[in-house]
């Protein structure tokens, strides 16, 4: 009797960690970026008088959103480099060579988060940021994250803003002349949950 | 940013440096002999080399992350040392041919290693390995006639030639947009006009009992072209057909050597070699120059509409 009021418990207490477990996994929403509601855009100091601006146009990633124990949700980007677009076919083509982006050593700009903290209207984000082959941790502040169910699919956004020093990641230091070190991105992101 | 003053500056510094320490070395031995005047290039191609970069305030980054990092500090150094076995008289001629050809067939893969053309994004595998192949043949081929040319006729034409091909190469690349790949060419370049100097200063100032180009700085100007070429080509925007007329326009020299020409003065030899040389090369820069016009020259702020400057 004693045997099978312990084996009863024992398989209440596994029942119970096991459901737990799978209510946790549940509670974390999987969502593709979707490239047609977002977007990555930058500016750059021009001969420190001015902005260039710019967007990359190819852009993909995926978040996972776990709202019960946030530090569970995970953050992925990746920017194809050679989308780069600043209204200026000659000057995109120039910012895909060597001396600038150098996309056909480094294809990619990629950010995959590490450790993720909820934070009052949003997330602080912390990752690994890869950009022409050096790869630093930075963090992030994402704010948002209201969800909207829009024909059946739920669809969650995001916006950030960092800056960067081009100088830290790398760049030839010649070129950074007339266009300024510092850049400042800003991404806005929009996920429809798979 | 294009600073002209300081690409001369560097090339002056590379080549004053270079033969000074070529021709303090080869003072060291009387009679000097080819042996040791191919010998003696070897430190004073490197001495320029680094003296030039050095000039450019060259950025190294360890370990090299770009084609052009690991041209310079893998490609370059392997040649010198590799002419530097090669220099030596107990070394067999067939062992030296191997080292240079096992240089060359690993040439594109060290160049092109990382990057988009070699991880598939670019075509398909065998489409890299059909490029690498087919680039390390083109090497092999231009090394080795101009090597056989080098020892049918004396020494300073098929260095000059080299020298504008590099040239041509290293303004061809900067005018297309990559500009610290154009300025790689100027240190490299001016160690081929320092080694016309010194081979003609080894052949006491005349064409006629000048050396032979010495082994090693044929290598350097061979391996230094090729090079440049193939990261402007598929790092930078030259043109697959731009290349190869630099590429192979030194080997036109080969024309000199048609009977009723090869026998005439040296002199005469050699300025119609290098010519037949230029005339292509001129072709490639005028070009470059217009495609610069259209293009670049708006983004330096050269071009009429402002509102197009970087």
């Amino acid at each position: 009797m004693r045997r099978l009021f312990l084996i009863g418990i024992g398989t209440l207490i596994i029942g119970t960690v096991v459901g737990m477990g799978s209510t946790s996994a549940q509670a974390a929403d999987e969502y593709e970026y979707d490239q047609v509601h977002s977007s990555v855009s930058f500016k750059a100091r021009h001969l420190d008088i001015s902005w260039i601006h710019g967007r990359f146009n190819d852009v993909s990633g995926k978040f996972s959103l776990d709202r019960e124990q946030p530090s569970k949700s995970t953050f992925e980007l990746t920017i194809n480099v050679d989308s780069v677009d600043t209204a200026n076919e000659a000057r995109d083509e120039h910012l895909r060579q060597p001396d600038y982006f150098d996309t056909k050593q480094f294809p990619t700009i990629e950010f995959k988060s590490t450790r993720t903290k909820a934070i009052e209207g949003g997330y602080k984000v912390t990752g690994d940021f890869t950009m022409h082959g050096t790869t630093k941790t930075i963090t992030i502040v994402l704010k948002g994250g209201k969800e909207h169910d829009f024909k059946k699919a739920k669809r969650v956004a995001f916006s950030t803003e960092l800056t960067l020093k081009r100088s830290d990641f790398g760049f030839d230091e010649s070129a950074i002349g007339p266009i300024g070190d510092e850049s400042l991105i800003m991404i806005d992101c929009e996920g429809v949950r798979r | 940013m294009l600073e002209p003053s300081l690409y001369l500056e560097a090339m002056a510094s590379a080549a004053i440096i270079s033969a000074a320490c070529v021709l303090a070395i080869n003072a060291l031995r009387r009679p000097a002999s080819t042996t040791w005047l191919n010998l003696a290039s070897i430190p004073g191609i490197g001495l320029g080399l680094v003296t030039g970069y050095h000039m450019l305030a060259w950025r190294w980054t360890l370990p090299p992350v770009n084609g052009l990092d690991r041209f310079l500090m893998i490609v370059v150094p392997a040649t010198l040392v590799i002419e530097l076995i090669a220099g030596f008289p107990a070394v067999p001629r067939w062992l030296a041919w191997l080292l240079r050809m096992s240089l060359a067939s690993m040439m594109p893969r060290i160049l092109l290693h990382g990057s988009v053309h070699l991880s598939g994004n670019n075509g398909t595998p065998w489409q890299a390995v059909a490029v690498m192949v087919i680039a390390a043949l083109l090497l092999v081929i231009l090394w080795s006639l101009l090597a056989h040319l080098s020892q049918r006729s004396r020494g300073v034409p098929i260095v000059l030639a080299l020298y504008l091909a590099t040239q041509c190469a290293g303004l061809t690349i900067m005018m297309a947009g990559y500009i610290k790949g154009g300025a790689a060419a100027c240190p490299l370049a001016a160690i081929l006009v320092a080694a016309a100097l010194w081979t003609w200063l080894a052949g006491s100032g005349r064409f006629a009992t000048a050396p032979s180009i010495s082994p090693a700085v044929l290598g350097i100007g061979i391996v230094g072209l090729f090079g440049l070429l193939l990261i402007g080509i598929f790092f930078g925007r030259i043109s697959i057909v731009s290349g190869l007329v630099m590429l192979l326009a030194p080997l036109l020299c080969w024309i000199t050597q048609i009977s009723w020409l090869r026998h005439r003065q040296a002199w005469v030899v050699g300025s119609i070699g290098l010519l037949l040389v230029a005339l292509p090369l001129l072709i490639v820069l005028l070009k470059a120059k217009h495609d610069f016009d259209r293009d670049m020259a708006p983004l330096l702020g050269k071009g009429k509409a402002s509102v197009l400057q970087h």
